[in-house]
């Protein structure tokens, strides 16, 4: 008979034990509770973030359509200008009608919660500091896996290799510790058919489930997935070659020839160290390799170079009080206007710091970038990260896109000041339809092409693992002794 | 049919077979006597590929074991001295399984019913399950296995033991039957008593060697005692 009937037999037979005593039914049960556990907990986490954006946004239309009644109010002489709320002054405009620098959750965002709970998602961009409003905070590490997130992600990395091991942990022991592997063994039936006969039934249900379940929820769940296209083919195409990565090194475990409590402890060991302790190790390397330049330094210096600016900006500080007697010279004559002291000095001080600790940013950021290129090269030393990296890919969640949402915001944020300050050298006063056609902010769209090229490479480093895993374990077959 | 080269069998430092050569022709019922720890189990299981020889080599039906194993496995059917089974079906879903895995294809049930019930399976045990079953119920199923591949050479490692009196009686004459149509038939035993009755030939094993075979048509029932027992003593 041919191999390919004799699999079909195992598969059959197979199919049955596992329907008889409801191990297959119980797994999958479990995993279509956790997948829709976890991508409601990724929807909501978007939800929040996207109107978290939305308000925001909202916010800054308000700010606009104000500045722009007072601007009116106050040149229909309906208000009197005050030193700090005159929309006409450039030094004042720069900041009140300041945009809102905003990086919108990309179409599958809820597969992994990934850098959006560390990264900010939008930055109010204005006059004011770089070091005020984007390096205010902590930078973490690029690997963020033991977040504790309740995400698919998580239970695509984490759970799903448990899930796995539960239904093959005893795929070949269970047959001789039972003694039917004499039986079997007694026909015409090679181990390899026999494995691999074991092993469909239990991947193709439990791949397909998990595959397929969070597309099918993305889609109902989430109407911009429509447009995902293909990208709904790499999130499948991830966590196959991923599951097969598991399940190819417990069939490798298995022909070992050990009892399946060795195994069982074999293959927890094994998911201990590829999805426990790998990640932190290799963040404590990538941290190692870039470490970031001390915070304590950058608040050092940027309290001297305030204390220095205060010093050199004396006489700008402490002017001003005759407008509270003459309101009227703070109003623009012929596009001439009178910047006061105090807003000038304001810009100023804050132009000054950002050129001084320019340096020391750029430690930051080259600092963040070689971590980051750094742990693009490191993932591929365990399947574990590289799914995660993959899959934060996919929802647009990764590093990467962080890093670079920081530079456009650092960008347009040089662009923005660099098109006020000879305004506010020069005295001009802003017009109203400058105040209307300020630069708005282009939001990034998801590098898609980018996400695929990425994708790629991890989907063909983890099916190249599943096939090392699988081939040592054929190789182990041929001295396999029946006890 | 079965033959084994000059084969020798180690486990480390101990070594199970040392140069045995037998042969087995169609028709013949060769009955392997030893004590425990002989080297019986042994000699079968390298028939089966279970292991691989340390020199010599094993042949069945003119094909070396070692070179095609998968392909000799479709010419002997094994009982091996506990028939184990997938406690959670029943007796007749074991067979249909072993059988089909046995023969290429699934056979019909009543064909299936027919075989539980020649190897002598209680008509009301065919469908409960096997974890009910008492050890000479799973034996009879294991030989309602080999009855179904109807091969050509038969390889029994004390296929009786747990068998009651009568059931070991009808399966001797299911061997006879076997036998008579032309099937070579290794089989390992502690019962002299059977061997003598139902084996054509007789080889007497001692730590990994054969010592002596004899056609037992040739020998007493006593004489094949004292030879025995003169061998376990020297
Ligand atoms: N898998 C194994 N690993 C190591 N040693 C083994 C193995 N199988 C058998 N042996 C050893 O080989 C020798 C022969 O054992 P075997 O099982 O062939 O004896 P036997 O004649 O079948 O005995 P019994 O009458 O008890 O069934 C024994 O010393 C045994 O310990
Ligand atoms: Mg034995």
């Amino acid at each position: 008979m041919s191999r390919r009937g004799t699999l079909a037999l195992v598969v059959r037979q197979e199919w049955r034990m596992l329907i008889a005593d409801r191990s297959l039914l119980l797994v999958l049960g479990l995993l279509v509770a956790l997948i829709t556990y976890g991508f409601a907990n990724g929807l909501a986490e978007v939800r929040t973030r996207d109107a978290m954006v939305e308000s925001v946004l909202q916010a800054e239309a308000k700010a606009g359509r104000s500045q722009l009644e007072r601007f009116d109010r106050i040149a229909s002489g309906q208000e009197l200008p005050s030193p700090f709320n005159n929309p006409a002054n450039p030094a004042i405009a720069g900041n009140g009608s300041g945009r809102q620098a905003v990086l919108p959750s990309a179409a599958l965002a809820p597969i992994a919660i990934g850098q959006s709970d560390m990264m900010p998602n939008s930055y109010r961009i204005g006059t004011r500091s770089k070091v005020e409003f984007m390096y205010d905070s902590e930078i973490e590490s690029p690997w963020n896996l033991l977040s504790g997130h309740f995400d698919l992600s998580f239970v695509i990395v984490f759970l799903l290799p448990l899930l796995i091991f539960a239904l093959t942990f005893n795929l070949l022991s269970s047959e001789r510790e039972s003694g039917t592997e004499r039986m079997l063994l007694s026909q015409p039936l090679g181990l390899g058919t026999l494995a691999l006969g074991k092993l469909i039934p239990r991947a193709a249900p439990l791949l397909a489930v998990a595959a397929l379940l969070p597309i099918l929820l993305l889609l109902a769940f989430r109407s911009e997935a429509w447009g995902a296209g293909w990208l709904l083919f790499g999130w499948a195409a991830l966590v196959l070659a991923y599951g097969l990565f598991w399940f190819a090194l417990a069939f490798a475990i298995n022909t070992l020839r050990r009892s399946s409590s060795a195994n069982a402890l074999m293959l927890i060991a094994g998911w201990t160290i590829l999805v426990l302790v790998m990640p932190v190790m290799l963040n404590l390397l990538v941290e190692r390799l870039h470490p970031a330049p001390s915070r304590t330094e950058l608040s050092i210096q940027t309290r001297a170079i305030q204390a220095d600016n205060l010093r050199r900006y004396d006489d700008l500080f402490s002017g001003d009080y005759r407008y509270i007697d003459e309101p009227e010279s703070l109003q623009a004559k012929d596009g001439k206007i009178e910047i006061p002291a105090r807003t000038m000095a304001s810009f100023l001080a804050r132009r000054d710091m950002d050129k001084r600790v320019d340096g020391l940013l750029d430690g930051f950021d080259q600092s963040l970038a070689g971590q980051q290129a750094a742990a693009d090269r490191l993932s591929f030393l365990s399947p574990a990260v590289l799914a995660y990296e993959g899959l934060t890919v996919l929802a647009g969640t990764d590093g990467q896109r962080y890093l670079t949402f920081r530079q456009d915001v650092s960008q347009f944020h040089d662009g923005w000041r660099a098109r006020f300050e000879p305004l506010i050298m020069n005295g001009v006063a802003i017009t109203r339809p400058d105040l209307e056609n300020l630069p708005r902010w282009q939001a990034p769209p998801h590098d898609r092409r980018g996400a695929a090229r990425a994708l790629g490479w991890y989907v063909a480093v983890m099916a190249l693992c599943a096939l090392v895993a699988g081939v040592l374990g054929c190789w182990r077959l041929r001295r396999y002794t029946v006890a | 049919m079965l033959e084994a080269v000059n084969v020798t069998k180690e486990f480390g430092p101990n070594r199970a077979l040392n140069g045995v050569s037998l042969r087995v022709e169609a028709g013949e019922i060769y009955c392997l006597l030893g004590a425990n720890g002989a080297g019986k189990t042994t000699l079968i299981n390298l028939f089966l590929n279970f292991h691989q020889p340390t020199s010599g080599s094993v042949w069945i039906n003119g094909r070396d074991v070692a070179s095609a194993p998968i392909d000799t496995k479709r010419d002997v059917a094994y009982i091996p001295e506990q028939v184990m089974l997938y406690g959670m079906l029943t007796g007749l879903e074991n067979l249909d399984y072993f059988a089909a895995l046995a023969t290429g294809q699934r056979q019909p049930k009543d064909h299936l019913v027919a075989l539980l019930a020649e190897a002598g399976l209680p008509a009301d045990a065919v469908d409960r399950r096997v974890s009910n079953y008492s050890k000479g119920m799973r034996q009879k199923v294991g030989i309602a296995i080999a009855l179904a591949k109807n091969a050509r050479a038969l390889l029994l490692d004390e296929p009786t033991s747990g068998l009651d009196p009568s059931a070991a009686n009808e399966f001797s004459q299911l061997l006879v039957r076997a036998q008579e149509r032309g099937v070579a038939i290794l089989t390992t035993t502690h019962d002299l008593f059977h061997a003598k009755q139902t084996g054509t030939r007789v080889g007497i094993m001692k730590r990994g060697n054969l010592m002596s075979e004899l056609d037992s048509a040739d020998v007493s029932h006593n004489d094949l005692e004292a030879l025995y027992l003169q061998h376990m003593r020297d």
